[in-house]
């Protein structure tokens, strides 16, 4: 019971993780989808006392990037999770969705996967880098130097402060 | 002193130690270079967690939700293995109390034994007090091809299969009455049923209960057309 309700509690938090990664709201959300359901049926592996937003995050992430990786060999949409979650990569949907982005949209989604998850729990989720190398199953120096580079990309693109 | 961009960023972050991060403060007095870069990384993070803060306050979508809430109502082990196990079990429960229990909770509108039974334009009748198809419903359970049948026929056949109890089964839909019958001592046993108009109501909760509930009852695979004419032809007996 209280699992299902921490959740819940979680869940603003991993919808704006998976907006992050993904950049489309439905997309977004397809992920949460998927992401929960794992979670339910694999609550067993969570060890209570131990972080769930953590646990959360790395299942989110880890079935983002399952699917991105499926994507790029097929070059189609792969289903995940019996079919639940499908983040779109197809022209039209990438069309559809550039009319909608922002800059910031924009600039998150040419950031290659790897920097773009490491900004995302940093700068968006605010989480330390141990804690962000831990869910991202990487050494804080793997995890440090993709975040300078996506940093790098993102102020070139987004213009700088002054 | 120089530093180089992870060393900047990490102090933006607030990850460096006390130490680097007193001496970086102090450069920023004189190196306007250095206090451009950090002013830079400042308005990064804050123009990203502005970009993103909305995300937080947003109503959260009812797919999400509703997920969590079912799981707290049910109060269930998700997991596909034991639900499966689970309905196994059901299905060897003692006919009557699953009539009962589904009658409850399908409020299926019928009256056991007796005329009453006549309600879904005579599709069920009652044999010794086992509820079977009768009228039109049993006539396209013996002759309907799933393959063949119309497309306006009022009773549509599903899927056939050989069940686990050792007889032919087959799911049907028409505008009263969903549901499995298998064919023993002769006639078409209604082994689970969804009333029509919840049917109507709730249709693919419906079709997915019923499927669910066909492949708990399986033996292998469903019949193929073939195997579908072929058991017709020996009047669906094993």
């Amino acid at each position: 019971m209280a699992f299902e309700q921490e959740l819940l509690a979680l869940l603003p938090r991993l919808r704006r993780f998976a907006r992050g990664l993904t950049h489309h709201p439905a997309d977004a959300d397809d992920l949460c989808q998927a992401a929960i359901e794992r979670a339910l049926k694999s609550r067993d592996q969570w060890q209570e006392g131990t972080r769930l937003d953590s646990w959360m995050y790395r299942i989110t992430r880890n079935i983002w990037i399952d699917n991105r990786r499926a994507t790029a060999r097929r070059g189609v949409h792969s289903d995940i999770d019996d079919g639940v979650m499908q983040i779109a990569d197809d022209s039209h949907r990438r069309m559809e969705a550039s009319l909608e982005l922002n800059d910031v949209d924009k600039a998150m989604a040419r950031l290659p996967d790897e920097q773009r998850e490491a900004v995302v729990l940093v700068l968006v989720e605010g989480y330390a880098y141990k804690e962000a190398a831990a869910i991202l199953d990487v050494p804080v120096g793997t995890l440090t130097s993709r975040l300078v580079r996506g940093r790098e990309a993102l102020i070139r693109e987004l213009g700088e402060a002054a | 002193m120089t530093f180089d961009r992870a060393t900047i960023a990490a102090f933006v972050d607030g990850e460096l130690d006390l130490l680097t991060a007193k001496r970086l403060e102090k450069a920023l007095e004189i190196d306007a270079a250095l206090a451009k870069a950090v002013e830079d990384e400042r308005a990064l993070r804050s123009k990203l967690a502005s970009h993103f803060a909305p995300v937080i306050d947003e109503a959260l979508p009812d797919r999400l939700t509703a997920l969590l809430t079912a799981s707290i109502a049910e109060n269930v082990d998700d997991s596909l293995g034991r639900r499966r196990m689970e309905r196994k079990a059901a299905m060897r429960r003692p006919a009557l109390v699953q009539w009962g229990a589904m009658a409850a909770s399908l409020a299926l509108g019928l009256m056991i034994g007796g005329y009453a039974l006549n309600r879904d334009g005579g599709y069920v009748s009652d044999n010794k007090g086992q509820m079977v198809a009768s009228g039109a419903l049993s006539d396209a359970l013996d002759t309907q091809l799933a393959a063949t049948q119309s497309g306006d026929s009022k009773i549509r056949i599903g899927t056939s299969f050989a069940s686990i109890s050792g007889d032919y089964c087959r799911t049907f839909e028409s505008a009263t009455l969903d549901g499995i019958a298998c064919n023993a001592d002769g006639a078409w046993q209604l082994r689970q049923t969804v009333s029509g108009e919840k049917a109507a109501q709730y249709r693919q909760a419906s079709a997915g209960a019923l499927a669910e509930a066909a492949a708990a009852m399986m033996a292998g695979d469903p019949l193929d057309a073939a195997q579908e004419k072929a058991v017709q032809d020996r009047g669906w007996k094993r």
